[in-house]
């Protein structure tokens, strides 16, 4: 009981330490990520005053590096659901210590990504137009719907099983941290003292909301897909695309996850709870949505190739020997084929060989989505000129102020919320501690996987 | 010149100019060897479907019959401008040739007559103006297929579900809220 009671002391320490201890190598940090914002700032007041005419998008490729990182952004943001819902009523217990991480993920990667779309309109204000003349019949509205709605559930998602997390913070911090932040934790803690009644509200909570939230995510990236899949252009001309965007979505998800896991795990010392196993169950994952991916490119190519329907040939021609060439050979033999050899591999199946495989997916899967966007635009309709598309330094400024935004939340959230979820990884190890022979202990194993994970 | 020969003179050289765009507008049109005529209304309507007329006749008056006449519309289009070729007739034993023509754009349509004499082989044209007013639409996209209860109000039943059930679960933290308002038990700081 005491080793319990030790056992959970330095668990909340650890969730706690990040909020106690703020070293200079944070703020350096902050310090950068808002440098790099304000020069994106910079660059689109330059676009506001100027207009759409100092990117590279013009009236026949007029979807660029803008709308390629918004439904990047989107699809990361699918970690927190896979994570933390599809995990969650599947019941993998290993999945505790870092489903906090998935769900900020999720809202962060949706904010970002939902800024992108207004930047890529030029005009912010017109925005509105959306709502003063938008039709139920368009796939814009229907993503407008699905990515706001997601937005909310994913909001509520990452704070109901965060309450008794707050809780503990408003308990243990009471007296010893800013006003600001003794009263932050006091509102959102929302009055939780871990009675019966609020522990059944809780549960029934989270149970609603973690079966809920899985459609809902599935939707949102279909319906993005949409938007692609149903204007007449050639390469979008798929009814897999609903599909393939949802699969690369979770694809991109994990890796993103990975990667914040290996950032934060390093930052905070947090190897005693996430652990090898993590990334290596998450490396296991992210190779079968790889093998998925696989599958779902040949399917479309040999579908579309076989016919090769007017346009369909000069598509094929951009992607795999002209324009687009090296991208895209980039995106299938290091996004999908290099991930799988890296999993499957005893010698790359450690955290190393993980974050390394989590990196190119991550590179490839935004590669990806700027070649369907861009390809896609510059099939001619007529027998003219194909158009060329470059993105400008404008364009590249926003990208790296969207990536150092993401950076920045995920920074500030460390600082101010739970990075662990203490009560569920605590109550995984007590299930350990009392019934062994059904779980392994997520949270205290470390040294097996190093050598032979998986053998 | 006094003052009223030069308003003569000028009344003559006005009255000329007229004279000669009326007969440029409406013929008959006078080539090297033969006569042309075409009447179109002065003013039509975006839809309307019209007869555009020309008659060919030789210098003598006896009219041409099998000559193949080429219309073409002055139109610019996406800052292209040029002309496009709307249709062919050819003439008959009165020397009479019509294209239907419907117009699709409001605005002053300029239509260019292109006709070849027969035997002796050389082009020549013909132009004429008219005016095309309203802004009716023509395209029709077409209806597609009408599934019942595949429509806008299951979207928007979809969406209202989710958002009251999303309004459930806020109704649950207002719960947890006053639970804890109310004290009770604790569990420990966890939850279930």
């Amino acid at each position: 009981m005491a080793a319990l009671s030790a056992w959970q002391e330095r668990l909340e320490e650890t969730a706690l330490a990040p909020v106690r201890r703020t070293g200079l190598r944070y703020w350096a940090l902050v310090a950068f990520l808002l440098a790099v914002i304000g020069w994106g700032v910079y660059a689109y007041s330059i676009q506001l005053r100027d207009g759409l005419i100092v990117t590279g998008m013009r009236d026949r490729i007029s979807w660029g590096l803008y709308i390629a990182t918004f439904v990047f952004f989107i699809g990361i943001s699918h970690a927190g659901t896979l994570i933390s819902a599809i995990l969650r009523v599947s019941q993998a217990r290993w999945r505790t210590p870092v489903t906090r991480m998935a769900e900020f993920i999720t809202v962060v990667a949706l904010v970002c990504g939902a800024s992108f779309v207004i930047i890529d309109l030029g005009r912010p204000d017109r925005v509105l137009n959306v709502f003063v003349y938008g039709r139920w019949q368009s796939p814009i509205i229907w993503d407008v719907l699905a990515i706001t709605t997601y937005l909310t559930a994913s909001i509520t998602y990452l704070f109901v099983p965060m309450i008794p997390d707050l809780a503990l913070f408003r308990d243990r911090l009471s007296g010893r941290t800013s006003r600001w932040r003794g009263w932050l934790y006091r509102a959102v803690a929302i009055g939780w003292v871990g009675n019966v009644a609020q522990r059944r509200s809780l549960g029934t909570a989270i149970g609603v909301l973690m079966i809920l939230i899985i459609p809902i995510a599935v939707s949102v990236h279909t319906v993005v897909s949409w938007v692609f899949a149903m204007t007449l252009r050639v390469p979008w001309n798929s009814a897999l695309f609903g599909a393939f965007f949802v699969a690369g979505a979770i694809f991109s998800g994990i890796a993103m996850l990975i990667i914040v896991m290996a950032i934060l795990r390093r930052a905070y010392s947090l190897q005693e709870y996430v652990t090898e196993k993590h990334f290596v169950y998450l490396g296991y994952l992210m190779a079968a949505f790889a093998g998925i991916m696989i599958y779902a490119n040949i399917s479309e190519l040999i579908t579309h190739g076989y016919k090769m329907e007017e346009g369909v040939e000069f598509q094929f021609r951009q992607l795999f020997l002209t324009q687009f060439g090296p991208l895209f050979w980039f995106y299938l033999l290091g996004g999908l084929v290099a991930p799988i050899v890296l999993a499957l591999l005893p010698r790359t199946r450690n955290v190393p060989g993980m974050v390394l495989a989590a990196g190119l997916v991550t590179t490839a899967m935004w590669i990806e989505r700027y070649i369907i966007v861009v390809s896609g635009l510059r099939v001619p309709l007529m027998p003219y000129e194909p158009a060329s598309y470059a993105p400008t330094w404008v364009e590249w400024s926003m990208l790296a102020a969207g990536l150092a935004l993401f950076a920045l939340l995920i920074t500030i959230f460390t600082k101010v919320f739970p990075i662990i979820a203490v009560w569920e990884v605590a109550e995984d190890h007590e299930a350990m501690l009392a019934r062994p022979d059904i779980a392994r202990p997520a949270a205290l194993k470390t040294p097996e996987l190093a050598e032979g994970a998986g053998r | 010149m006094n003052l009223i020969t030069r308003r003569a003179a000028w009344a003559a050289i006005v009255f000329l100019a007229v004279g000669a765009s009326a007969v440029a507008l409406a013929g008959p049109a006078f080539a090297s060897h033969v006569s042309v005529r075409t009447t179109v209304p002065a003013e039509m309507t975006v839809g309307d479907t019209v007869r555009i007329p020309v008659a060919l006749s030789a210098a003598d008056g006896a009219p041409l019959q099998g000559a193949t006449v080429v219309f073409y519309l002055h139109a610019s289009f996406a800052g292209v401008v040029g002309e496009a070729e709307i249709g062919r007739a050819v003439t008959d034993e009165t020397g009479a040739a019509a294209l239907p023509y419907r117009p699709r754009l409001a605005g002053q349509h300029e239509i260019r007559i292109e006709y070849v004499t027969p035997g002796q082989g050389a082009v020549e044209e013909v132009s004429t103006v008219f005016d095309v007013i309203g802004g009716e639409q023509l395209y029709r996209s077409a209806p597609g297929i009408d599934i019942p209860g595949l429509n806008v109000g299951l979207l928007i039943a979809v969406v209202a579900a989710v958002w009251t059930i999303l309004f459930g679960v806020a109704l649950l933290l207002v719960a947890i809220a006053r639970a804890g308002g109310e004290g009770g038990a604790p569990g420990g700081g966890e939850a279930g």
